[in-house]
């Protein structure tokens, strides 16, 4: 990420540089970072209400009747350390809110296990195949029906507005095989890379 | 259908909840705080992503860019019309959103272009924002092949999409 962030920025600014478009480049480096701000207070709600959820989810065993009947599936899925399979309820509300289309649902529940997975690895600060392959998921997840999408085709006036949901469903599902191929070819040990 | 899905949810949750003898209350507000402080966490990655986002495309280097990689996109059997969509969806989901609005206005919705912006944009996920949610809230200052498959897996999507529709 370090040198994503960096390249992105250098290459900007000397874009604008040559460009003349420095004033440009000036609003934008401004305004950025408030509209992190302002994204985040917009989630709060939805991240507190979710959470909320969430919680009662877990504490009531729900989250681990869950887990149990998906662990054959995820444990071979997603390459876990031990103590990592704690996260396992988490994930798998992450996985099927994401592919429900609930986004503002999967993500508390997604870094909630991205933290608890990081944690039973000591919090080292590098991440380990499962977070890897977890984040890539959640990258690459299919989603059942895509509703922005056929709500703008709608808009424009297609004859058939969902008829992208199985193209959709199709390529995701491959890029999520191919997200896992790759994860799988370079477990610990492997090159590193960005 | 929708309206519906959350409302039950909830009920769900609580009724299962009590059935369990979870106090709901005092577990709800756990996990807002949790929730909360979570946010609070990944606020400064945000802060730094989408200044760099923000900053790329007010200088207009994404618009070269783009217009520079048309080519290879043409070579690749994809319609030129989206390079956009297909560079602009893992930095930003505004900005893909309205790429696509623009795919749509000029080649209309049934055109191959049209189909395959709204296929790639539907398939694909905001994958530098997602990092930095995801290793941020984890603390992850390694974060070895996480960015390089995602985006790999991405273009392995995109492809398929361009094979899928002809």
């Amino acid at each position: 990420m370090n040198i994503v962030f960096c390249v992105m920025l250098l290459s900007g600014v000397v874009y604008a540089a040559t460009t003349g478009n420095l004033s440009a480049a000036q609003d934008a480096l401004l305004s950025g970072a408030g509209e992190a701000v302002s994204l985040c207070l917009s989630l709060a709600g939805a991240y507190a209400f979710f959470g909320g959820l969430l919680a009662v989810l877990r504490e009531s065993g729900a989250a681990d009747a869950l887990s149990r009947c998906l662990r054959p599936l995820l444990s071979r899925l997603l390459p876990f350390a031990p103590g990592e399979e704690k996260a396992m309820g988490d994930i798998c509300i992450n996985l099927s809110c994401n592919m429900l289309g609930m986004g503002s649902a999967a993500t508390p529940a997604g870094l909630a296990a991205m933290k608890t997975m990081a944690a039973a690895g000591g919090n080292t600060g590098v991440a380990s195949d499962a977070m890897i392959l977890f984040f890539v998921l959640n990258s690459a997840c299919p989603e059942i029906l895509p509703t922005t999408m056929i709500a703008l085709r709608a808009q424009h006036g297609a004859v058939n507005p969902a008829d992208i949901v199985l193209p959709v469903l199709l390529s995701t599902g491959i890029s999520a095989m191919a997200g896992i191929a790759l994860c799988r070819l370079l477990v610990r040990g492997g090159e590193e890379c960005a | 259908m929708t309206a519906l899905l959350l409302p039950s949810l909830v009920t769900a949750v609580i009724l299962y909840g009590l059935c369990r003898r979870v106090n709901v209350y005092e577990a709800f507000v756990r996990g807002a705080r949790e929730g909360l402080l979570t946010l609070c966490a990944i606020a400064p990655y945000l802060a730094a992503i989408l200044t760099a986002t923000a900053l790329l495309r007010a200088c207009r280097a994404m618009d070269a860019l783009i217009v520079l990689l048309q080519p290879v996109f043409s070579a690749l059997g994809l319609p030129a019309e989206v390079a956009g969509v297909v560079l602009l969806r893992p930095l930003s989901g505004s900005a893909a959103l309205a790429a696509v609005g623009d795919v749509l206005r000029a080649c209309g919705p049934d055109s191959r272009a049209g189909f395959l912006a709204c296929v790639i944009s539907g398939a694909g996920e905001t994958v530098f924002f997602t990092a930095s949610l995801y290793l941020g809230a984890a603390g992850v200052r390694r974060s070895r092949h996480a960015l390089g498959a995602a985006l790999a897996a991405y273009a392995c999507g995109v492809l398929a999409a361009g094979i899928l529709c002809r």
